[in-house]
């Protein structure tokens, strides 16, 4: 008896395929799965360390006598990562909305092709800019104007503005198109269907889409810190390299406290528009 | 917005309005006039002369090609070549390489997380009608994994990848395992919370059908939850995927040979026509990827 595999059991064949292939060109073996030499070691007192967070520095011996309380190291940092992406990702917003609407198909609907080809361009311009990481944008941008706060701001806020750009032109064009056909047939000006059928119809889903990329800014604004920046992210490597397992966890638990506020604030405001 | 109308007034009047939104609206407002005002960051700083002196120095010689910079004769198209053989093709490789077999492990444990955090799954009596559902015995176990599962979800992805791969980086030695696991991890929470939500907006009645033929809880998860929910998950899938490709350059930096290893390479050298040119060719991968990921969203809107 032949087998006949579905569609679905093709697709996932595919997957498991392509995913044999990247483990045999990467050079993957099992045995890499096993921590090195102290690895383990490593490995057991980091994890430990999950269960006592520090709160309270770790070694007092090098740390100044005025240096603020751990706690308020954690709070100041964390406080720092979202200042630097609440000040991206209201940038991002005002942009990517602006954008997004010009990029929509139907804000041009009904106009020549000239403004098309406009259109075209813009999006080749959004997937540019949204094709490199933020991370690689700090580094350029690094480079070519140097350390400054707003530096890391402008490496968030241009791949950030590309992605919500494309986004809420997709959620324009793809909302329901009977409100917008009725008041065409009223005989409303193309600009009118649009600022009154399509612009409103699609606001819930805008809003809570900018809210998922928020979420998303604070966990690039955190990485930021990597690189310098005052965020979590340079103090978080800062204790990782100290061997301070219970303060980094101190940290992480502190990101992961803003990340289920952020959820549960957008969760709400979810729920309100969808009733 | 007072017209003469009685009957737009009373309807403007009525409204739906809702305190939340309206708190949310403002809070926002709030957050965001804070940080401009008082924040140190401050953006007109970037505009000033000496930076923009900066960005034209960049620009004119750090950034330029060799061949351009020294009017060596050397043509640009040899010189880019040769980054292709140094670092390109292996770069792009490895990168492409990290980013499938992530995405294929996220998918595979995500879809585990979301079907035993989906609510409606792992109720005592899934599917089952209220009128004819018993008193569940089992109930509050079943719950308590739901609740666990959605939690480890939130666990899993609040910590950025790049993280996760600092910290197994650290643990497992430089090979291509702390990249596809730092990846594997995060999207596996982002896709186990999309997998839960996509079986729990699932039309019930079919499900309940099958339930009431008899279909036990994995006869109806296999046969019943499985073929429906399958094309709503590749599109999150497929989503996921090119923000992987993204991700997987970046991982480099951390010592893994995916390009971004070579960008950093080359920032350490002082070669920023290189790094230039690297990043370019990431670009250029990811929006192949977000394109392949584009059309094949497009293929399964079509059904599966």
């Amino acid at each position: 008896m032949r087998w006949h595999p579905t569609r679905r059991a093709r697709i996932l064949l595919g997957f498991v395929l392509a995913a044999g292939v990247a483990y045999w060109g990467l050079g993957l073996n099992l045995s890499g799965l096993l921590p090195k030499t102290g690895g383990l070691h490593l490995a057991g007192d980091f994890f430990s360390a999950a269960w006592h967070p520090a709160f309270g520095y770790e070694s007092t011996g090098f740390v100044p006598a005025e240096a603020p309380s751990f706690l308020l190291k954690v709070l100041h940092g964390l406080w720092q990562t979202l200042e630097f992406a609440i000040a991206a990702i209201s940038l991002a917003f005002a942009f990517g909305l602006v954008l997004g609407i010009l990029a929509a198909d139907c804000f041009w609907a009904e106009r020549g092709s000239g403004w098309q080809v406009f259109r075209w361009l813009l999006r080749i311009v959004l997937a540019a800019m949204r094709s490199v990481h933020e991370l690689l944008w700090a580094l350029i941008l690094l480079a070519a104007m140097g350390v400054n706060p707003a530096t890391a701001v402008l490496a968030i806020l241009i791949p950030y503005t590309g992605t919500l750009a494309k986004v809420f032109s997709e959620m324009l064009d793809e909302g329901d198109t009977r409100p917008a056909d009725a008041l065409k047939y009223l005989g409303a000006t193309p600009l009118r269907v649009f600022l009154f059928a399509r612009l409103p119809r699609s606001f819930p889903d805008i809003t809570a889409y900018a809210f998922y990329r928020f979420e998303c800014a604070v966990r690039s604004s955190a990485v930021l810190g990597f690189f310098g920046f005052p965020t979590v992210g340079l103090y978080l490597k800062q204790s990782f390299e100290n061997l301070h397992y219970r303060e980094v966890w101190s940290y992480l638990y502190g990101l992961i406290l803003v990340v289920i506020l952020l959820e549960f604030w957008s969760s709400l405001i979810r729920r309100r528009f969808v009733a | 917005m007072k017209g003469g109308n009685p009957q737009i007034d009373a309807l403007w009047k009525s409204r739906p309005r809702s305190r939340a939104l309206r708190f949310s609206a403002w809070f926002a407002l709030a957050l965001v006039g804070c940080v401009w005002m008082f924040s140190n960051i401050q953006v007109a700083e970037l505009w000033n002369a000496h930076r923009l002196e900066n960005l034209h120095r960049f620009l004119s010689t750090r950034a330029l090609p060799e061949p351009l910079r020294s009017h060596s004769g050397e043509s640009l198209w040899l010189w880019c070549n040769q980054q292709m053989q140094a670092y390109g093709w292996r770069g792009l490789e490895a990168t492409l390489e990290i980013s499938v077999f992530a995405i294929v492990l996220a998918g595979f444990f995500g879809s585990l997380l979301g079907s035993f955090g989906a609510r409606n799954l792992m109720s005592a009596h899934p599917f089952v009608p209220h009128a004819t559902a018993g008193h569940g015995d089992c109930s509050h176990a079943l719950d308590r994994v739901a609740q666990a599962m959605r939690i480890l979800c939130i666990l899993l992805r609040a910590i950025p990848e790049y993280i996760w791969a600092y910290l197994l980086l650290a643990m497992l030695g430089p090979n291509a395992w702390p990249a596809v696991l730092a990846l594997a991890i995060h999207n596996s929470g982002i896709l186990g919370r999309l997998a839960g939500e996509t079986i729990e907006n699932l039309p019930a009645e079919p499900l309940r059908a099958m339930t009431m033929a008899g279909a036990t809880r994995k006869e109806v998860a296999v046969a019943g939850i499985f073929p429906m929910a399958l094309g709503r998950y590749l599109l999150y899938f497929f989503y996921r995927f090119e923000t992987c490709v993204r991700e997987a350059t970046v991982l480099g930096m951390l010592g893994i040979v995916s390009l971004g290893y070579f960008i950093f390479e080359a920032r350490a050298h002082d070669q920023y026509d290189v790094l230039l040119f690297l990043v370019l060719l990431g670009g250029l991968l990811v929006m192949l990827a977000d394109l392949v990921s584009d059309l094949a969203r497009r293929w399964l809107r079509r059904g599966v």
